[in-house]
């Protein structure tokens, strides 16, 4: 397939302008971490490769955003907000190895674009929840903004939020503009060990009713982890708090806990196995029932109870359906290409949503260029 | 501003109109003089329109039925909650239906365990922390007219408050709706399970002031109630060092739950209003909350003291609960204070980057003298959101198009330095003619795009938010659903 690169916002207005007179397609592709995940682009086109599209524009630590060329690699935009004492609050993960690819190759465009969040999603909320605002281009071959560079802004439709998840199926981001957090200097992790699920996700319940403002509560194997953070006095009365709260059960203080929370974010424990990796996304209190229902060999859960990670048997439909009884959906993270053409990757769409997306999608790209089939038929 | 002439098709056809209305809903359709009268317009109170005929109904199922029959007759449609728009949202038309929410204020289901409420859109914001305060949560958004103000309005506004900063605003405390489209079709976005399932809808939906569809449910985002709060009034000698303040303690990684910056004009309306203590001497005040465990709001309060201190302020903290109500009583009572000194007033909504905000209040006080009206600043400074309050009289020639022009030259002036022209009330019919100051036509043709796709006839609030009513068009043609051609009484362009 023939690769366009394009290095600037005049150049992908170029590509798209050149691929509307062809109705040719595009896959667009920055580091390309994630281009297993979801279905097979419809390729009868070319790849725009926008990892040029580069930079950090503007960071003002001050106004607490950051503005980014959506090629800018995720690790340069976590080093600049580090600097000063900041981070991103959806604690993007690195997907790359557990879908067949080298680590660190993630992008924030490619963030945003496919909805990575992390174990602090539970506290800063999701991608969608820091997207302030973007430039882009449509498939009209127009450049636009939506949005703002300010915190605060319900100025026209939240267009941002549309973004956020929607694969590269709308618009090609040509700049984005970020809210970020301040960095709490210390963290703690505890751990609770040799719970049944059960105890395990009522225990996450009831921590996260609680006013400690954990920034992560996952389950796996058996154990709770909880992560706190903050300055020296509010973290030891806050890990104080939830010992009294957890009860007479034995509490650990985690080494390394950071490590752990990283691994549940990137889905490591899959990244071996032999196993398709579902993202269920569950209400936090039938997380134990779905998790029994499923009944899988290897699974986790962060969100308290919100997420499950499960590995399942290649084609598998039980997850899918376990999701559905209980009020979710299930997206299909990893698989084989041969799996992804046979089982939906997204939650198929009842008609009359299937119907609204449509429009959506062609209300910003009618001639259907971009990422064509990523999420659905047509979309 | 100019509003629309109305359909005079239409309006003769009022009668007829009411009369289907009463049939999908007998006891809820006010269509004489006097009834309609009370449902002229919102909080923005210098446009007054009486609807052709108000609908209240009870249930989704008749919001449907309203919907899907103006759908098919073509008659424009405005939702309405409590009215309390500041911007013109719920304005009606002559020539529209205005459809009333506020009898569908039933909260369904209160959901611990899930830690969210579902409830129907005309419960009041506040109903939402009444339901759930006896089990230590509440709902954080917390708009100043949360007595009143309903959920639905809260949604289709994306409402905020004076919490933002640290909790967010209505969208994100929104975990999902029901909407009712045009056509009458229902639809589940979002819910209990985190994520959005596909394309987030529901973040598109969460702000579009109406103009994408009617919320008939809403399931809201609680959260435990912080076990401490403490506040703190810092006074300033100059607004510089009160923004230098601001940005100080935002680099030190402290997020407060509030931060209330108020300007000296403003300090001295309140203190004869209602005497909340300022120091009337300060040019600036700013009340500042910190929330969340009683250890980390130690830390807090006292990180803040030291750098408004370091910043040259008098900084006084409220020993007990009744001294903190009595420091927030000034804040609160900016809007009724203002009032007094003039019979009307506009609330403007702009937001700025923090940075900017001495330049931007030196630069209103040179306006004020051009357009020679009286003005304060309240800030919600901790996001930039400035609420610059114009007075005015109404009853003398020329001063409401002078307070809108001096109105307007500071929403341009806020662009103009980086930020936007509304940050949580809604553009609505007053901000709608200074959107293309801040996105060019491209911005807004594939916002109407996306207007297009959920309301392809432009029945939904039409008039608000853009400026030019652009027909849908689909592949340069015009888009023509079962037959019908939309707006058949304009011209073709």
């Amino acid at each position: 397939m023939p690769t366009h690169v394009v290095s600037s916002e005049s150049e992908i207005v170029d590509a798209v302008m050149t691929a509307r007179e062809w109705t040719s397609p595009l896959e667009i592709v920055a580091g390309g971490s994630k281009r297993n995940f979801g279905r097979a682009v419809v390729t009868m086109g070319s790849v725009l490769d926008v990892s040029g599209v580069k930079g950090i524009v503007a960071y003002e630590p001050e106004e607490l955003i950051i503005t980014a060329a959506p090629g800018t690699p995720l690790d340069e935009i976590e080093a600049a907000l580090a600097q000063k004492g900041q981070r991103l609050g959806f604690e993007p993960a690195d997907w790359g190895p557990l879908l067949g690819e080298p680590a660190g190759l993630g992008t924030i465009g490619g963030a945003i674009c496919a909805d990575v969040c992390g174990p602090a999603r539970l506290r800063y909320g999701a991608m969608r929840d820091s997207l302030l605002g973007f430039r882009g281009v449509n498939g009209f071959g127009e450049a636009f903004k939506a949005g703002g560079k300010v915190v605060k802004n319900v100025t026209g439709f939240d267009v941002p939020k549309l973004v956020c998840g929607a694969f590269g199926t709308l618009c090609v981001l040509t700049e984005v503009t970020l809210r970020v957090f301040p960095r709490p200097p210390l963290s703690t992790i505890l751990r609770v060990s040799e719970l049944m699920p059960e105890d395990g996700f009522a225990l996450l319940r009831r921590l996260w009713s609680s006013p400690l403002e954990a920034t992560g509560l996952s389950f796996s194997h058996g154990n709770v982890l909880v992560r706190f953070e903050g300055e020296k006095e509010p973290l030891a009365e806050k890990c104080a708090a939830a010992r009294a709260l957890i009860g007479a059960r034995d509490v650990e203080d985690v080494e390394q806990g950071e490590i752990a929370f990283r691994a549940i974010g990137s889905g490591e424990i899959f990244v071996d196995e032999p196993y398709d990796v579902w993202r269920v996304f569950v209400p936090p209190a039938a997380a134990a029932q779905v998790a029994a229902q499923i009944d899988s060999p290897l699974w986790l859960a962060d969100w308290a109870g919100g997420l499950l990670w499960v590995g399942a048997l290649p084609g598998s439909d039980v997850v899918r359906a376990a999701a559905a009884k209980a009020g979710g959906y299930a997206t299909l993270l990893r698989a084989s290409e041969e799996t992804r053409e046979r089982v939906a990757v997204f939650e198929p769409e009842d008609a009359a949503r299937a119907a609204l997306t449509k429009s959506v999608k062609a209300a910003f790209d009618p001639l259907g260029l971009f990422n064509p089939g990523r999420m659905w038929d047509g979309v | 501003m100019k509003l629309a002439e109305p359909d005079s098709d239409i309006v003769a056809h009022g009668e007829e109109i009411a009369a289907a209305l009463r049939a999908i809903v007998p006891d809820g359709v006010v269509s004489d003089a006097a009834g309609l009268a009370a449902f002229d317009g919102d909080a923005l109170t210098a446009y007054r329109q009486k609807p052709l005929v108000t609908v209240l109904p009870r249930d989704a199922a008749q919001v449907a039925a309203v919907l899907r029959y103006a759908f098919e007759h073509g008659v424009p449609i405005v939702p309405r909650g409590a009215g309390t728009s500041l911007s013109g949202g719920a304005l009606p038309r002559a020539d529209g239906i205005l459809l009333s929410l506020t009898r569908m204020n039933r909260i369904k289901e209160i959901d611990l365990d899930n830690r969210c409420v579902v409830t129907e859109p005309g419960a009041t914001n506040l109903s939402i922390t009444r339901a759930v305060e006896g089990r230590g949560f509440y709902y954080a958004p917390d708009p100043s007219s949360q007595i009143a103000c309903t959920v639905g309005g809260n949604v289709a506004e994306n409402s905020g408050g004076l919490h933002c900063l640290k909790y967010g605003l209505t969208t994100n405390n929104l975990l999902g709706v029901e909407i009712v489209l045009i056509d009458g079709a229902r639809l589940t976005l979002g819910g209990k399970a985190p994520g959005a399932r596909g394309l987030d809808l529901l973040g598109v939906v969460a702000g579009s002031e109406g103009l994408l569809g009617v919320v008939v449910e809403a399931t809201l985002r609680i959260l435990p109630k912080p076990p401490a709060t403490r506040t703190l009034l810092a006074a300033f000698a100059s607004v510089p060092a009160a923004g230098q303040c601001v940005a100080d303690i935002i680099a030190a990684g402290i997020v407060p739950a509030a931060m209330e910056f108020m300007d000296r004009r403003c300090i001295e309306a309140v203190e004869a209003h209602c005497a909340p203590g300022y120091p009337k001497d300060a040019e600036g005040v700013l009340i500042i909350d910190a929330d969340g465990i009683a250890a980390e709001v130690d830390h807090a309060t006292a990180r803040i003291a030291e750098i408004a201190r370091a910043n040259g302020a008098q900084v006084r903290e409220a020993r007990e609960e009744a001294e903190r109500v009595k420091l927030w009583s000034g804040r609160k009572a900016a809007f009724p204070a203002m009032g007094r000194l003039a019979p009307d007033m506009l609330c403007m909504d702009g937001t700025i980057p923090r940075r900017k905000l001495p330049e931007v209040l030196a630069r209103m006080a040179e306006m004020a003298k051009e357009y020679k009206l009286g003005f304060c600043n309240v800030f919600h400074a901790g996001d930039g959101n400035l609420h610059p309050l114009i007075i005015f009289d109404v009853m003398k020639p020329g001063e409401l198009d002078r307070a809108e022009a001096f109105g307007a030259a500071i929403l341009r002036l806020c662009v103009e330095v980086g930020g936007v022209l509304t940050g949580e009330h809604g553009v609505g019919v007053e901000k709608r003619d200074l959107m293309p100051d801040m996105f060019s036509e491209a911005d807004l043709a594939q916002q109407q795009r996306l207007k297009c796709a959920f309301d392809s006839g432009g029945l939904l609030n039409p008039g608000k938010v853009f400026p030019t009513l652009s027909a849908c068009v689909e592949g340069g043609h015009m888009h023509v659903k079962d037959g019908r051609i939309p707006f058949p009484n304009l011209p073709r362009f």
